[in-house]
């Protein structure tokens, strides 16, 4: 707000002035200027808030870059995340760990791929930033669609399917179909319903449990925890599922579910409600966990699957086999993904792998 | 070029002082098929001078500014589509704007083709109350073919919704799928060879289903855990299953009130192709299956060529033995359960039962002659019922009810047999009528016994004690879709 009267008084000599800065001097960035209730402007550039100098992106001074403890898989998308509050203001924490942010909030997220994920600095290939508003009465998502050349990024509405080549974390080569999503799909994971029942949009990756102690005190302002999540994602990946104590395994499964499943699975989730099968972390119903739970319709999935758990069994369990397959028409989730993360799908099988073992007959 | 018609579109959206989507088209820049919507080819059965502002008209094949206007909606939009073929990567979402209408020029001029889709999404996806699809068929969607969900008062009329191969389980799963939505109307539809339901109603408040066509499908037409629904003028043939009513187990909205009538349900014989699912267990030869619903009425339809049997009466416990399953907290329950005879446990509502059915007035003929048997594990119904009556001598009956849960059942004696889920079938005289007791069957199965003919209850018209001829509780009200 104070930002927003600052750059309309001071509007000629200060635009003047900002634009010589920005040319002259790149790291030097001009006051933010967003009104988060119209459809912003046409290039990522105008936004003001990042910028892309071909091996890396840069943020405003004002903005935070953060991480997530355990991220959502996206073909193994490198992803660069920044958030910006209007000057003076600060986040809140809900009792169920969202957060509440500020008018004016703009939250950015860049999907990068390596040539090669042994050596994430290098060759890096920038493919989209989607920006989230929060605007006076609701969030809006907008996606934007990085030019070949890098020089700038377009908003663009329809969507696109990338054929992308690279060579995974593991070494071996991959092609993914990269789907970048139309504006649409953003609300397909983002759209919550609420205390009232009412479907609205949300960002998904920042909450309290997923985000450091340092992060969470930044954004809110006053020292918070964080971070309730009990074994790291980084940790998983470079020492192995089979580096995990059983309880770890526990506890990291069901990490991994929640954020990789529930914004869809579980009783807020608009899309995949209908299902009565949750993955949220605080879920502690075994049939709606999947246990012995026969699912409405797992399309492709239930092919000679009869549970979405079977307790001891992984192979016929519907949950691993739709984390695991790259079979359009069958996989898990639905839109996000096209190739397996195999780290994640390890996880589930050994999560279900050594549960106490039930026939569900 | 995409950018030139994002402009575009939101010149035409934020200015209100324009006149009709045909002003659309005399911004400068523009390509081709946006020009001169007037005397735009391709456009004739329906055009945007047929439809209230905002509008849009998309010429034929163009996917890209389809995909750009379903992205930046205004309320009340509608979308006209040409004639031709449209080859999709991607599905056609509609989200954030109420009244969406996609309007084709007829299910046979209008094609949305998603054979190339690279992603599992869905045909056509809307979130949109007011929404209304029309003259258009989709063809090949990897997941369902138009899903409409969340939403208040939803139209399909005039749409196909298909895929190319016949009985492949890779099709997708559902054709026309309106869920968790209320005032819906589907008329003048087809759908061909899902992998499970052709047309699924699904937890739907009040719905008309009427003179549709499903073909080919795994079930043709599914209401399930709807509430109000009439359902009538349909033809299902050449389906796995016909025409069905079910609840799924501990769904919160408990279905009931479902009407059934003038539908013509012949030649269900298709095998199942189900991938799996709650479907999968359908045997092949089913006209209707009725099962875990209150209060429905199946009456003066054409039942023919089915050949497992034409209708079945079946409690929910027959496929999903777990009490756990069906429970439903009582603070979860949404909808109308004014007058329903439900279980209930502490503080739950079961949905299991099958309770108060009236069959009436239907035509029988040349049904259950060749019941699904060959598979016990995922279609044990259908091997039971073809055990049965295998060396009979004659076919399978026309309607069977499976006792589940009736207080006494007896092969053989009229007053040994209750009807404490008041089954009616007295006015069905075009018909025979068979209790199968299907606890007492699976038993003597799981003791390596053969079940017999001479183990049902097989009475003679009007079919005591089973001869009532009316509703508990009153007729279906007439349903009056709002929205």
């Amino acid at each position: 707000m104070i930002v927003v009267l600052l750059a309309c008084s001071g509007e000629e000599p200060g635009d003047t002035q900002a634009a010589e800065d920005t040319s002259a001097a790149p790291e030097v960035w001009a006051p933010v200027e967003i009104d988060p209730d119209v459809q912003p402007p046409p290039l990522l550039s105008e936004l003001g808030l990042t910028r892309w100098d071909g091996s890396a992106l840069s943020y405003h001074d004002e903005a935070l870059a953060y991480e997530l403890n355990t991220p959502l898989f996206s073909d193994f998308a490198l992803k660069d995340r920044a958030v910006w509050m209007p000057e003076g203001r600060s986040a809140t924490v809900n009792s169920d760990g969202s957060l509440d942010f500020p008018v004016g909030t703009v939250i950015l997220k860049s999907f990068l791929f390596p040539a090669d994920f042994r050596a994430p600095a290098d060759d890096l290939a920038l493919i989209e930033t989607r920006v989230l508003l929060r605007g006076s009465a609701e969030w809006s998502a907008w996606p934007y669609l990085w030019r070949a050349d890098g020089s700038d990024a377009e908003l663009h509405v329809s969507g696109d399917v990338q054929t992308i080549d690279f060579v995974d974390p593991y070494g071996a080569p991959r092609t993914a179909q990269y789907l970048v999503p139309q504006r649409n799909q953003c609300v397909d994971c983002h759209d919550q319903y609420d205390a009232k029942g009412e479907r609205v949009l949300m960002p998904i990756g920042p909450r309290s449990r997923s985000l450091s102690g340092e992060v969470l005190t930044a954004l809110t302002g006053t020292a918070a925890a964080g971070d309730s999540v009990q074994v790291s994602w980084t940790a998983i990946e470079s020492g192995g599922v089979d580096s995990l104590s059983s309880a770890e395994v526990e506890a990291a499964a069901r990490d991994y579910l929640d954020i990789n499943c529930a914004h869809c699975h579980s009783p807020k989730g608009v899309e995949g409600v209908t299902s009565q099968f949750f993955l949220n972390h605080d879920n502690t119903d075994p049939f709606n966990l999947g246990i012995c739970k026969r699912p409405g319709s797992a399309g492709e999935g239930g092919v000679d699957r009869e549970f979405d758990i079977v307790p001891g069994n992984p192979k016929a369990s519907i949950l691993w086999y739709r984390t695991a397959t790259e079979d359009i028409g069958a996989m898990m989730p639905d839109i996000g993904r096209s190739l397996t993360h195999d780290t994640g799908a390890e996880l589930i099988w050994r999560w279900i792998a050594e549960m106490e073992p039930d026939d569900c007959q | 070029m995409r950018l030139t018609t994002l402009c575009l579109l939101l010149t035409a959206c934020g200015d209100k002082d324009t006149e009709t989507g045909a002003s659309d088209t005399d911004s400068p820049g523009d390509d081709t098929s946006e020009q001169d919507t007037e005397e735009m080819e391709g456009f004739p059965n329906t055009s945007c001078a047929d439809h209230a502002d905002p509008c849009v008209q998309i010429a034929a094949g163009d996917a890209e500014a389809l995909q750009e206007t379903s992205n930046l909606l205004v309320d009340g939009q509608t979308i006209v589509l040409a004639e031709g073929t449209w080859s999709m990567d991607n599905q056609v979402t509609f989200r954030s704007a109420d009244g969406v209408s996609l309007i084709g020029q007829g299910m046979d001029l209008t094609i949305l083709d998603f054979a190339d889709e690279k992603v599992q999404t869905n045909g056509v996806d809307a979130i949109s109350d007011g929404f209304l699809i029309q003259g258009l068929t989709v063809i090949d969607a990897k997941k369902d073919g138009i899903r409409v969900e969340d939403s208040e008062g939803i139209t399909f009329r005039d749409v196909r919704a298909t895929w190319t191969n016949k009985e492949s389980s890779e099709n997708g799963a559902y054709g026309l799928y309106p869920v968790s939505s209320s005032d819906v109307l589907i008329e003048d539809c087809e759908a061909h060879n899902s992998a499970d339901a052709g047309i699924y109603v699904g937890q739907v408040q009040r719905t008309i289903v009427r003179n549709n066509l499903a073909t080919g499908n795994v079930a043709g037409i599914e209401i399930e855990n709807t509430q109000y629904a009439d359902v009538y003028g349909n033809t299902a043939t050449g389906n796995t299953g016909g025409l069905l009513i079910f609840d799924l187990p501990g769904n919160p909205i408990i279905g009931r009130d479902i009407w059934v009538h003038d539908n013509t349900v012949t030649d269900n014989n298709t095998p199942n192709f189900a991938p799996g699912g709650t479907v999968g267990s359908i045997p092949a030869g089913t006209g209707t299956i009725v099962l875990a619903s209150r209060r429905v009425v199946v009456e003066n339809n054409t039942y023919a060529n089915n050949n497992t049997a034409d209708i079945a009466i079946i409690n929910g416990l027959a496929i999903e033995g777990s009490l756990d399953s069906w429970a439903i907290s009582e603070g979860d329950l949404v909808g109308d359960l004014d007058g329903l005879d439900l279980d209930v446990g502490e503080g739950v509502v079961y949905n299991f039962s099958t309770r108060d059915v009236l069959v009436s007035g239907n035509s029988h003929s040349g049904s259950g002659t060749d019941p699904d048997l060959d598979d016990v594990v995922n279609r044990p119904i259908g091997t039971i019922v073809g055990l049965v009556y295998r060396d009979s001598g004659f076919p399978v009956d026309d309607v069977l009810y499976d006792a589940i849960n009736e207080s006494s059942s007896s092969p053989t004696e009229v007053s040994g047999n209750s009807n404490d889920n008041r089954i009616c079938v007295g006015a069905n005289t075009g018909g025979t009528y068979a209790s199968l007791d299907l606890e007492t069957l699976a038993a003597k199965m799981e003791n390596f016994e053969l079940p017999q003919i001479t183990d049902v209850y097989r009475p003679a018209s009007p079919f005591a004690p089973f001869d009532c001829t009316n509703l508990e509780g009153g007729d279906i009200p007439k349903i009056e879709l709002g929205g």
